[in-house]
């Protein structure tokens, strides 16, 4: 197989004098969907982060289709990475529609027509066809998040970064988002999941990440993990999830 | 009253309470419009000198101060506004130089009289060519719109600088994780933003500098004070020339608040819930529609 498409070598990532990522090795395929679990504080966030350079890391390496991050151009690696936050994040002076076509114009130099096009196609797939025109604060939570998704992927990324985009979301309103999601996977996008919703995790995951205080301390198949998970961690956890 | 009167949180005493207020509000509020309404009247019915008021004479010389005064705002509220943008970039600029540079300048223009710096500006400025001539023979406009200008950018630049923050950092990065450069971002996110944020006291500063061309008298621009003094002092009558300079001065300040309410609204795209963006939409609840436009 030829390289994995995001490889984490030795990331050692430090706040100040906490050490939050510690000796982090980990291999995503192309197609593959990783959701990262674990108790709040154990770096999952910040394992997301380091991929786009949002967070620098202090030692180790983080590739990205074989070239390392720290020496690519950082906005060129970010437009190769779509990222979705768990407060969506949307430019509240642009339209649905606006908010998917700017990045592609701006930095691509797209013509807008065409920018436009492929945003309603984008806006169309997360099932917002009919909202393109809408603002931002017209949107409902789950509206918006997936807009922030069709925004993700108007730069066409080769993976997608989730950081708990469920979160912020009113209960009945996850599901829609959750299914977009889940279309993505379907299509075959590789994806990076950090989440509270274990169901979710269990349905879409190929395989689990586990952290706990910065260290990765299990990577499972989804399904194997949560029958029989191999570490007394990774029991641990889903013991005090049931 | 007893229907009134919750026991438990006592209602019908805080709303006794309110309605007393409200009304004490109303009787101050009256009795001082007709204090002030009522001296209005005697000093037009008494003071002002109708004949003077209308002649050609004092209008044509009012006439040209205002077109002055127009022409002297205008400019320097572009240039303010302009120059004071850079200057709210420089305040937050990443760079330690620029964002002290910037500093500085605020400091300076915004802690030091504006007569002094046009004193600066008209009287020392000139003074600097020891030797030969300074090249520019009327000085005083010129100096006027270059004292505005500097002053008032630092006070834009605060504006602008409140508006950047007041942007959630969540914009910034959202944009940069899309790929956008600083820049790009700043230009396309959190400028338009920014600049939204900051319309209001941006608009209130403007409106300080159109009533601070009346320093200018001091450095002999012919503007609308200008005229009024020379007016009192051959007629010793102040009233009649004091009605036009009130005039005249609303007239440049309620069209400068009407600008930029209308600016308000046209940047309005519909996520401002405070108090004041709803009074600026005319709604007066949570019925704002922001998709609809």
């Amino acid at each position: 197989m030829a390289d994995p498409l995001v490889e984490f070598d030795g990331v050692e990532k430090y706040f100040g004098d906490v050490h939050v990522l510690k000796d982090v090795d980990l291999a995503i395929e192309e197609r593959d969907v990783v959701v990262v679990i674990g108790p709040s504080g154990s770096g999952k966030s910040t394992l997301l982060r380091c991929v786009n350079r949002l967070e620098e890391i202090r030692d180790g390496d983080i590739r990205l289709d074989g070239r390392s991050v720290l020496e690519t151009d950082v906005n060129e690696i970010r437009q190769q990475v779509g990222m979705v936050f768990q407060s969506f994040n949307l430019f509240p002076h642009k339209s649905a529609l606006g908010n998917v076509s700017l990045a592609p114009q701006k930095i691509r130099g797209i013509p807008e027509a065409v920018a436009d096009d492929r945003a309603r196609e984008l806006l169309e797939r997360v099932g917002l066809g009919d909202q393109t025109d809408s603002y931002p604060d017209a949107l409902s939570g789950g509206q918006q998040q997936r807009v922030a998704i069709a925004r993700a992927l108007a730069m066409d990324p080769k993976v997608m970064l989730f950081d708990e985009v469920t979160s912020a979301l009113d209960p009945e309103l996850v599901g829609e988002v959750l299914d977009v999601i889940e279309d993505l996977a379907a299509d075959g996008m590789t994806m990076v999941l950090v989440t509270h919703e274990m169901g979710f995790a269990r349905e879409v995951g190929d395989r689990i990440v586990l952290m706990a205080d910065g260290r990765i301390v299990e990577v499972s198949e989804t399904e194997a993990f949560f029958e029989r998970p191999e570490t007394e961690r990774g029991r641990q956890f889903l013991s005090r999830l049931l | 009253m007893a229907t009134q009167t919750d026991p438990e949180s006592g209602t019908g005493g805080v709303m006794m309470r309110d309605r007393l207020v409200k009304r004490i509000g109303e009787i101050a509020a009256g009795g001082f419009l007709l204090a002030i309404g009522g001296l209005l009247v005697w000093i037009l019915s008494t003071q002002v000198n109708y004949t003077l008021l209308t002649s050609t004479l004092i209008a044509r010389r009012f006439a040209e101060a205002f077109l002055l005064v127009l022409r002297i705002v205008v400019i320097s509220s572009l240039l303010s506004v302009s120059f004071g943008v850079l200057v709210g970039l420089g305040r937050i600029s990443t760079s330690n130089v620029t964002g002290r540079i910037a500093k500085g300048y605020v400091e300076f223009f915004r802690g030091t009289p504006l007569l002094f710096q046009l004193f600066v500006i008209y009287f020392g400025i000139p003074r600097l060519w020891a030797t030969g001539q300074f090249p520019i023979q009327d000085w005083a406009v010129p100096a006027a719109v270059i004292g505005l200008t500097l002053n008032h950018a630092a006070y834009v630049g605060e504006a602008i600088r409140g508006g950047i923050s007041a942007v959630p950092d969540g914009q910034m990065e959202a944009a940069r994780s899309l790929g956008m450069s600083r820049v790009m971002a700043l230009r396309e996110v959190v400028l338009p933003q920014a600049w939204r944020n900051a319309l209001a006291a941006i608009g209130n500063d403007q409106i300080i500098l159109v009533k601070d061309t009346s320093l200018l008298t001091v450095i002999a621009v012919p503007e609308i004070m200008s005229v009024f003094r020379n007016i009192n002092s051959n007629q010793l009558d102040p009233w009649t020339p004091l009605v036009w300079v009130c005039l005249l001065y609303l007239a440049i300040t309620m069209s400068m608040s009407q600008l930029v309410n209308g600016l308000e609204r046209r940047s309005d795209w519909g996520s401002d819930n405070s108090m004041l963006g709803r009074l600026s939409r005319g709604t007066s609840g949570g019925d704002t529609e922001g998709g609809d436009r």
